[in-house]
């Protein structure tokens, strides 16, 4: 759940600069603070980053194709699937070694077997591993929640030899995943790094000082990290060996980004990530060429984009390229749909007049004002589903977009003409809660809601706090209406409609605590099937729910804007970029 | 003497329970519920209500009656959440991270030493600097170079931080290329971010040090001093420094425990991995335990400053004794 604006950042992005032995090539990156190099507990971007260069999973994203399909990584080949979609049988690569490390007899890496990825898949269901991605198979795999709540007595240490049903080897190399009921987003979650295959000895060895040595099978290894300050990877040279991809989404021949097809990855032998925090610092030490892509942020932007949203010349003279990267998130108003101003209501009548309420307040919101102030960064948002994913429709248009006459229409048939309540005569008078306390962009845009609201009559107050702070007030429905977003986990519009699901009513996600009981069974209906036009519908139904019932205004999914060196190839966008190092390339500059 | 010392090191028990009891309040009592945090961004309400029950954060916050009732142990009733925070505290234990799951310890080991690398030196020499430059303000009250030190020292107070380290990370590392414009590497490194730091602090410290030596000056054994034919330098020397000596010990004091806790505009824009960037995450990110511990060490700290403070002063003045 995100409530402050990053419009900076760089979509996942990374730096480079020159440097580096002769012939070498390095690889310079901006990355945050990382939580370690456990896979189980890497929820945030930055870890995810880092643990990827190192670990490996079954499966992982294709590169280059879009729509975003699951490619092999592990396995040999994607799994066979039983005819009830219950079964998925893997095949894992033969000849795959870990790393080489002191955790191993003689500190030479093993072989990885079926059995190494049931014991990750263990470790990930371990409840005294506070594994935040135990979500994945939550629920999901037989056997899994037994295993998970055996594992919680804490004055045992786990048995890890006490088997999961659903997670079974066959053989030295296959692999069989049980489940509850079909679980059409399985292999989307198994490209995270949470299922990534790690071996028992190195968890054994290091203990609770895992997270901070990283034993895995990917194109990198860990040599240097310094807490809150660099990160070094370089080649691992026992990597088990990938090649370019040969195929590629229409234009990517085009661009070049199939000129290395075939060849072995990964092209950079080291990558160094520096953990800047100001952007100021950043800004300069992209300028200065040390770090190669950098996001632009609001104030920078009239500097080096003009207002044909292109490259001043004197960026393009510097050999700078510009990115535009539509983003897959939604920034949202949530409702919450307890309270009895703008909630759900007791009664019919209620709940008809609170619909008209939250319509009012959504239509009252200029989205394109929002869009100009931030530059043009940000597309508006017609519903939950975000860009990118199966359900998206770029052209429809949002019911309760920018209208003050029927804003104006719907306060009035709410109950409040003029913005006064019909039965008092008391001004209407709400509060919004947002994170980014502090933060300029986050003020300037609560200043607005609070004005585009007063052109309709109502007062609205604006509560900033610390993001720790707005999620306790989340988590204990202390809100009327609060600013959230969400980033997805994987492309299926199944990932944002869960921000609306009762039973995920706060603390869970769904903050709005919105109760739809034609919605949740809607919702439990598309967690078994199969991608299908039918699926598809579903999800636009629910959205178009979610748009009718009002209990959240939607208002933009970003568009970020950065700036790139010319001197890296084979850079594409990607909205799960996380190994996607292995595939750059630096041109000698 | 030995009484005095054992009696003030006791006074760390009451001081540092009373800042634990202080962030408890914020964060456990005011603030969110660390479980959520723990649990991550797809968490179930189920897998939030197992995080509580394994840390305890299901346990009552400060008395557990309930316990105490069930099991007839009258001990029980400190089987809180508080009084869990004390225990581990009392063992020197300060646990992990919610954030990274690191110990902290750890992370303090591996922040203290790159704060220092910035904090002491600018402490030592803006000190040193600060002092010697109003003892010359003194030895040439009122005339044009004592209103020039005032007039600069105003405006060095009046600007920003911010404005100091922008304008020198502009000027002297991207423009001039003097220095880097981040990293922590080697001394190269800290030098500019030192720099900065001086200059910044200097301002306020030299009002506070000349007023303190304007004040001596005008005191009777000053004149005396100068009646007997002392010159100006002895005055200042022998006499206006030794017995500007208390309060200038004071402010130092005060400033230690802040030496620990680094500065986090320049590590934060300098690329300096200190306790000061660790500090300000937690704080934005809700990491309790980082910000338990932070507290804890610094107030430590300042009960151990104070009392060497109160040693000092019976070194500067013999007429001090300690009871």
């Amino acid at each position: 759940m995100l409530s402050a604006l990053p419009f900076y950042t760089t979509g996942c992005g990374s730096s480079v600069a020159s440097g580096g032995k002769p012939g070498e090539m390095v690889y310079y990156t901006e990355g945050g603070d990382i939580k370690g190099f456990d896979p189980v507990r890497a929820s945030d971007v930055d870890s995810a980053l880092a643990v990827c260069k190192i670990y490996e999973g079954l499966v992982e994203y294709d590169y280059l194709y879009r729509p975003y399909r699951v490619v092999p990584r592990l396995a040999e080949s994607l799994p066979e699937v039983s005819a009830d979609g219950l079964t998925y049988t893997f095949r894992i690569k033969k000849g795959v070694r870990f790393q080489d490390d002191p955790c191993f007899p003689g500190g030479k890496g093993r072989e990885v077997t079926a059995e190494d990825f049931i014991y990750s898949f263990k470790r990930l269901m371990d409840a005294k591993n506070l594994a935040t991605g135990s979500w994945v198979f939550a629920g999901r795999v037989v056997g899994a929640d037994e295993w998970t709540k055996a594992s919680e007595d804490r004055s045992k240490p786990t048995d890890y030899s006490r088997p999961i049903p659903g997670f079974e080897a066959p053989s030295r190399y296959t692999l069989r995943i049980r489940l509850l009921e079909p679980y059409p987003q399985l292999l989307w979650v198994l490209t995270m790094q949470y299922t990534f295959v790690m071996p028992r000895e190195a968890v054994e060895f290091y203990k609770d000082d895992l997270l901070n040595h990283p034993v895995g099978t990917g194109p990198y290894r860990l040599k240097r990290w310094q807490r809150n300050y660099r990160m070094e990877f370089e080649r691992n040279p026992t990597f088990h060996g990938q090649l370019y991809p040969s195929e590629g989404a229409p234009g990517d021949r085009e661009k070049g980004l199939l000129a290395d097809a075939g060849k072995p990855l990964p092209f950079i032998d080291r990558v160094i990530f520096y953990n800047v925090r100001e952007y100021y610092t950043w800004w300069q030490m992209f300028l200065r060429g040390q770090i190669f892509t950098v996001g632009i942020s609001k104030d920078y932007f009239n500097k080096v984009v003009n207002t044909d949203l292109d490259l001043t010349p004197d960026m393009v003279k510097r050999g700078i390229l510009l990115r535009k990267e539509p983003q897959m998130d939604v920034y949202y108003l949530g409702f919450n749909w307890e309270d009895p101003v703008v909630g759900g209501g007791k009664t019919p009548e209620e709940a008809v007049r609170h619909r008209k309420l939250r319509q009012a307040i959504t239509c009252s919101f200029n989205q394109e004002q929002i869009k100009e102030t931030y530059a043009g960064r940000m597309i508006p948002s017609c519903g939950p589903i975000t860009p990118g994913t199966t359900g998206y429709d770029s052209k429809k248009t949002y019911p309760w977009r920018f209208n003050l006459d029927l804003a104006r229409k719907l306060l009035a048939e709410a109950g409040y003409p003029d913005g006064k309540d019909a039965r008092t005569g008391k001004r209407l008078h709400l509060s919004l809660d947002m994170g980014g306390a502090g933060d300029a962009e986050a003020r300037q845009l609560g200043e607005m809601y609070v004005n585009f609201v007063r052109q309709i009559g109502v007062e609205m107050t604006i509560n900033f706090s610390l993001q720790p702070e707005h999620w306790r007030k989340l988590e204990r429905k202390e809100t009327q209406m609060f600013s959230a977003g969400w980033v997805m986990d994987y492309p299926d519009a199944q990932n944002v409609l869960q921000l609306w699901y009762g039973p995920n009513e706060s603390p869970g996600v769904n903050h709005c605590n919105y109760k739809n009981p034609e919605f949740d069974k809607l919702y439990r209906s598309i967690l078994t099937m199969q991608d299908s036009p039918e699926r598809t519908a579903i999800y636009q139904k629910m959205a178009d729910m979610v748009v009718e019932d009002c209990p959240s205004a939607f208002m933009f999914h970003r568009l970020i804007y950065a700036l790139l060196r010319d001197y890296v190839e084979n850079f594409k966008p990607h909205d799960f970029p996380y190994p996607n190092v292995k595939f750059y390339k630096v041109r000698p500059h | 003497m030995a009484a005095y010392i054992i009696r003030r090191l006791f006074s760390v028990i009451p001081i540092t329970l009373g800042v634990l009891l202080l962030v408890f309040l914020i964060y456990r009592v005011i603030g969110g519920d660390p479980a959520v945090r723990l649990a991550g961004k797809n968490a179930t309400p189920q897998k939030i209500e197992q995080i509580r029950k394994q840390f305890g954060y299901d346990k009552p916050k400060f008395f557990n009656w309930q316990e105490a009732a069930k099991t007839g142990r009258p001990m029980a009733v400190f089987d809180a959440q508080f009084w869990q925070i004390v225990r581990q505290f009392a063992q020197l234990d300060f646990g992990r991270s919610l954030q990274s799951n690191q110990r902290i310890s750890r992370m303090i080991a591996d922040g203290v030493v790159p704060s220092l690398c910035i904090t002491t030196p600018i402490f030592v020499i803006e000190l040193f600097v600060a002092v010697a430059l109003a003892l010359l303000c003194a030895f040439y009250r009122n005339s044009w170079i004592d209103r020039t030190f005032v007039v600069i020292s105003i405006i060095g107070m009046s600007i920003s931080s911010l404005v100091y380290i922008m304008l020198g990370q502009y000027f002297f590392a991207f423009e001039l290329g003097w220095f880097p414009v981040w990293g922590f590497e080697s001394v190269h490194y800290v030098l500019l971010p030192v720099a900065i730091g001086i200059i910044y602090s200097l301002g306020g410290s030299l009002r506070f040090y000349r007023t303190i030596m304007l004040d001596e000056m005008y005191q009777d054994y000053v004149r005396t001093a100068f009646a007997k034919g002392a010159s100006q330098r002895q005055v200042l020397f022998k006499h206006v420094l030794k017995n500007a000596a208390i309060p200038i010990l004071t402010n130092v004091v005060v400033a230690i425990p802040f030496l620990y806790t680094g500065s986090l505009m320049l590590e934060s824009f300098f690329g300096i991995p200190g306790l000061g960037r660790m500090t300000v995450d937690a704080i934005y990110t809700g990491d309790e335990p980082v910000l338990f511990a932070m507290v804890f060490i610094g107030s430590v700290i300042f009960v151990i400053a104070n009392l060497i403070t109160d040693l000092c002063y019976t070194w500067a003045d013999p007429r001090i004794r300690l009871q």
